[in-house]
């Protein structure tokens, strides 16, 4: 009998990667340093960081619009250098732009034929991205006529058109409006399906939530912590409901009963010390906002003495 | 791929405003050497001849400057280049796809007004000769070579810089084509630095040969195409030094 045997590939890693860059007067500025993180193939990565934290220099680094960075980068399974390994790449950048003068239709078959794909391939791709996000009717339409919200729509037509096994995306729901959020939630969960892995970065955090199974959190440049999110959603404290006598440390409320919070780790310990004649009405986890998380975990790393510059 | 981007380019630059702005601007001027030819003391027809062959130089070069000096810079600092260059593409085919693509642009404006000119002059009853074309054929070189003389200065300055010193580089170039004459008054080690500097500037006088056309004055078919290859080296060293310096950028 054949045995299959499924390996979960790293689709891309980071390993001790630095990037310093000149700023004005030649002034040396470390964008990221000693950066490692891994994404394994099939899993929607979410990057997240505060504004400068390192977020898009990371992704221009593997997208080959940055070089000279230190440590190493695989893609796919390979050094970043081979440009041939791009074919396999979508990339939606931050606020993208486009050439005014080109219509939608054109500029998807300039960038399919870069791709590598054929005449046939082209079409058929153009009317899968036409029906995913709404452009067919603007197919003739030139791009200097788009809007910000069409500009970013444009943006992950392109960057799915080739259907790539990684998705890069910086910021994919900036300028977008809620319908339209829902939507690229959607887009984004059927390149899944289809099979791609998808590393994004981006400052809504519920949608993180929604669409990420591992996640890395990045602060002036520096990896602060990653791994996965249902790990992280897993570490929230335990909230007990009861009635009856009061259990130690709880807070009563006004229709009788008491409610106490406390980590997974004490929950058999909590139990055993519940008073005589207390009832347990209700036991579940409390649920962390990513969002607070977030926010928690940044000042904390601020509030241990590192501040603007310290990378 | 270098056809797949020159063929961008080329629809993206032939649909600029500026590109038809300054067909406009030629057609109107063609139209308005007209007036000089008639206030001129000397041949009417030879005047709006030189003319209108002068503003095809003048307004190639400064659709070239204009286009050029946004190929590079403009496409990093708007980030159009970021969905090109994160696909398999090197950046030496975007380089010289790009140029590719705006020198056809270029050439067909090049071409579109000396068609113009030479319909005008026609219709005008001034003498119509091979020369003309000729001349006109020559000038579409110097335009290419101001074309890679502004995309090389964009690739190591600001489109802005870029511009006003890619128009420096013009009025320079035509200055280089007095200098040896200067230069043989010079003697010793004076000559021999006024001669390298001279040589670092595209000899633009190479391709001037609008005014002796005007003239029907001949030109060795020897000499033409010395003035092509000329312009062929130029604009090959100065795309080379722009792929060289889009290399090395971060993008």
């Amino acid at each position: 009998m054949r045995k299959t045997l499924f390996v979960t590939m790293t689709l891309l890693s980071f390993s001790n990667v630095s990037f310093t860059y000149r700023g004005d007067w030649l002034q040396k500025i470390h964008a990221v340093t000693d950066v490692s993180f891994a994404v394994p193939s099939g899993c929607a990565y979410g990057f997240l960081g505060a504004n400068g934290a390192g977020k898009s220099t990371s992704i221009k680094l593997l997208t080959g619009l940055l070089h000279g960075h230190q440590g190493q980068i695989t893609l796919f399974g390979q050094p970043l250098g081979d440009r041939h390994l791009r074919a396999r790449l979508g990339y939606l950048p931050e606020q993208p732009y486009f050439y005014d003068n080109l219509q939608v239709e054109e500029y998807l078959t300039y960038l399919g034929k870069l791709s590598g794909l054929t005449a046939p391939a082209i079409r058929a791709a153009c009317d899968r991205v036409y029906q995913l996000l709404d452009l067919g009717d603007l197919r003739t339409r030139m791009l200097r006529s788009f809007s910000k919200g069409m500009r970013q729509r444009f943006g992950l037509a392109q960057a799915i058109l080739h259907q790539p096994d990684l998705l890069v995306l910086d910021e994919p729901f900036s300028g977008l409006d809620p319908l339209w959020r829902a939507r690229f939630r959607e887009v984004l969960h059927h390149e899944r399906k289809r099979g791609a892995t998808l590393f994004f970065s981006s400052h809504i955090l519920a949608d993180v939530e929604d669409l990420c199974d591992h996640y890395g959190m990045i602060d002036h440049g520096r990896m602060l912590e990653q791994g996965r999110l249902a790990d992280l959603l897993g570490q929230a404290p335990l909230a007990l409901t009861g009635s009856g006598p009061l259990a130690v440390g709880a807070v009563a409320a006004a229709d009788g009963t008491w409610q106490v919070t406390f980590p997974e780790a004490e929950r058999e310990a909590r139990l055993a010390a519940l008073p005589p004649g207390a009832h347990v009405l209700r036991l579940e986890r409390q649920r962390i906002a990513l969002e607070d998380y977030f926010v928690s975990r940044i000042r904390a790393f601020h509030g241990a003495g590192h501040r603007l510059g310290d990378t | 791929m270098l056809t797949i981007i020159a063929g961008a380019t080329f629809r993206e630059a032939v649909r600029s405003r500026t590109f038809l702005l300054l067909i406009v601007i030629y057609t109107v001027g063609v139209l308005l050497s007209r007036i000089v030819g008639w206030i001129s003391s000397t041949d009417g027809d030879l005047v709006t001849t030189d003319l209108v062959l002068s503003l095809q130089s003048v307004i190639g070069v400064l659709v070239a400057v204009a286009t050029g000096t946004a190929l590079v810079q403009s496409e990093i600092q708007q980030k159009t280049l970021y969905t090109i260059l994160s696909r398999p593409v090197a950046r030496w085919q975007f380089v010289v796809g790009k140029f590719l693509g705006l020198a056809a642009a270029l050439a067909l404006g090049q071409g579109l007004m000396l068609s113009i000119a030479l319909a005008y002059l026609w219709l005008t009853g001034a003498p119509v000769h091979g020369w003309l074309i000729l001349a006109g054929m020559l000038t579409i070189v110097e335009v290419l070579v101001m074309a890679a003389v502004s995309l090389c200065w964009t690739a190591l300055s600001s489109p802005l810089l870029a511009a006003v010193l890619g128009l420096a580089t013009y009025a320079l170039g035509h200055a280089v084509a007095a200098l040896p004459d200067l230069i043989n008054h010079l003697q010793g080690g004076q000559q021999i630095l006024a001669s390298t500097l001279a040589s670092l500037v595209p000899n633009l006088g190479m391709f001037a040969y609008r005014n002796q056309a005007a003239y029907a004055l001949p030109m060795s078919w020897s000499d033409a195409g010395l003035s092509l290859g000329y312009g062929a080296l130029w604009i090959c060293l100065l795309v080379c030094i722009t792929v060289g310096v889009v290399r090395r950028k971060q993008l």
